[in-house]
């Protein structure tokens, strides 16, 4: 197992008091193992997103990544491990190149381990993002920004990926690329939650569906 | 009155004179519909009231002199710059009172002393004539750079709540996700003050010269004093407004570093 959580449980503030978005939700997820979360808008997708990657506050529950428990790691070295990626495009100031290399600005990283343009022209390319490394990074329509969002992420190799509703809103062709993104990060040993709310396509090994605060397999 | 010997006085009925142009102001909003004039009558009375008041006062503590006074009048006014702060920053957690009385606190007793006691040196070092005035004028201005830079602060980071989520899931620290909203809101609460010092002597003249001026001072005098204000004026806003930023931005964050978004205050205000 690469990945387990279990009991993982979170109340929200609500308006009318406080309400149990996730009620003792449990989750695997094997090595190159794909895994697809859908049900309604509101049913806490992702929030559960959040609480696997720990950027969520009062969640309570245990974690585990290759068999070490979150309580050993320190949250901000859990995130680059067990890595988010939010559903919009978070684009900073900047070029392509500077947000390429975002995460190797943060301390966590050693600033020696930055990929130079010889690894990151080629990865462009791979995703079909024909834009320059120079470019103004405010400039790229919304299929680019997302496959250079998810781009950072893959290049600060993650174990396992938490991807929000990856596809959504982009045209067909930055979609496609979206998934041949997705299925080569799982060959190469990671693991990955989607939360989808397009049609099943032929990634996911297992499909869960979130609702009432419960998860439930509801088949490939 | 000579008015090289001192200030001309102004008397009662010269200041009730002054009313005239409120009154003048209170008839321009009647007649344009811009409902004001209560707010002007009110603001002006309050003008003669907190200013003769003031004056009662300073002209006691001037008497007195004593130096328990004079500290205890610029704790005073610390804990009203304190609360004026927090009125001003309504984006702000609460609980700020006490880091907001600190960095004014910090900078107001810090920059005064420096001021009176090395630069004046006014004997003995608590004289009233010199500390307050200028505690007075070093703690207004640190309180407006701090409110500024506070209230741009939380108000830059809930812009930029999405940007922090993505960064603190790259495994940015709460530092690395929250300093360009910090640096934003120190520019920011640092501007006025470089374009007052910018604009000095050209574009105006500053309150505190005007004073000494119409008081009957030699011009060039009452420029060394002014120089000397402004500058420390300028390192009165920048240390307060830095104090009170790195002390309170962090608490907007969870101990494991993630941003409390407005769903999950408790403290939503």
């Amino acid at each position: 197992m690469l990945f387990d959580a279990r009991g993982i449980t979170v109340t929200l503030p609500g308006d009318a008091g406080p309400c149990r978005v996730l009620d003792g939700v449990d989750l695997g997820l094997a090595v190159r193992e794909i895994v697809d979360v859908v049900g309604p808008s509101g049913s806490g997708k992702t929030t559960l997103l959040r609480a696997l990657a720990r950027l969520l506050p009062g969640a309570t529950g245990t974690l585990t990544l290759a068999g070490e428990p979150a309580e050993s790691v320190e949250p901000h070295v859990w995130r680059t491990r067990v890595t988010l990626l939010p559903q919009r495009a978070a684009i900073v100031g900047g070029t392509v190149r500077d947000n390429l290399l975002l995460p190797w600005r943060l301390m966590v990283r050693a600033p020696g381990d930055t990929p130079a343009d010889s690894v990151l022209r080629p990865a462009l390319d791979n995703v079909g993002l024909d834009v320059d490394l120079d470019r103004d990074a405010s400039r790229l329509s919304v299929g680019q920004a997302a496959r250079v969002a998810l781009l950072r992420v893959l290049l600060a190799r993650p174990r396992v990926l938490l991807l929000d509703e990856p596809d959504a809103s982009l045209d067909p062709a930055s979609a496609e690329q979206v998934r041949g993104m997705t299925r080569a990060f799982a060959e190469d040993g990671g693991g990955v939650v989607r939360v989808r709310h397009q049609p099943s396509d032929d990634l996911a090994s297992r499909r869960f569906r979130l609702e009432g605060g419960r998860l439930a397999e509801v088949g490939a | 009155m000579n008015a090289a010997a001192g200030v001309v006085p102004i008397g009662w009925l010269e200041l009730a004179l002054a009313t005239g142009f409120i009154l003048a102001t209170g008839a321009l909003s009647l007649r344009l519909g811009l409902r004001l004039e209560k707010d002007l009558a009110i603001a002006a009375a309050r003008t003669y009231a907190q200013l003769l008041a003031l004056g009662f006062v300073l002209r006691w503590v001037f008497d007195v002199n004593a130096w328990w006074l004079v500290v205890g009048l610029l704790a005073l006014m610390v804990a009203a710059a304190a609360r004026v702060i927090l009125k001003r920053a309504p984006d702000a957690p609460k609980g700020l009172f006490g880091t907001s009385a600190f960095a004014v606190a910090l900078t107001g007793f810090t920059v005064t002393f420096a001021v009176t006691g090395l630069v004046v040196r006014v004997q003995p070092w608590y004289d009233a004539r010199y500390v307050i005035p200028i505690g007075g004028m070093v703690l207004g201005n640190s309180m407006t750079g701090i409110a500024l830079a506070i209230e741009r602060t939380f108000a830059d980071l809930d812009a930029r709540a999405e940007e922090m989520l993505a960064l603190t899931a790259l495994g940015a620290t709460r530092w690395e996700a929250a300093a360009p909203s910090v640096r934003a809101a120190l520019r920011a609460g640092l501007i006025p003050t470089i374009a007052a010092m910018s604009a000095a002597g050209i574009v105006f003249i500053p309150g505190m010269m005007t004073g000494q001026i119409l008081a009957g001072a030699d011009p060039l005098e009452a420029t060394k004093y002014q120089i000397v204000v402004m500058l420390m004026v300028s390192a009165a806003t920048a240390i307060g407004a830095v104090t009170a930023v790195m002390l309170s931005y962090g608490r907007r964050f969870t101990a494991d570093g993630v941003y409390l978004e407005k769903g999950f205050r408790e403290d939503a205000r």
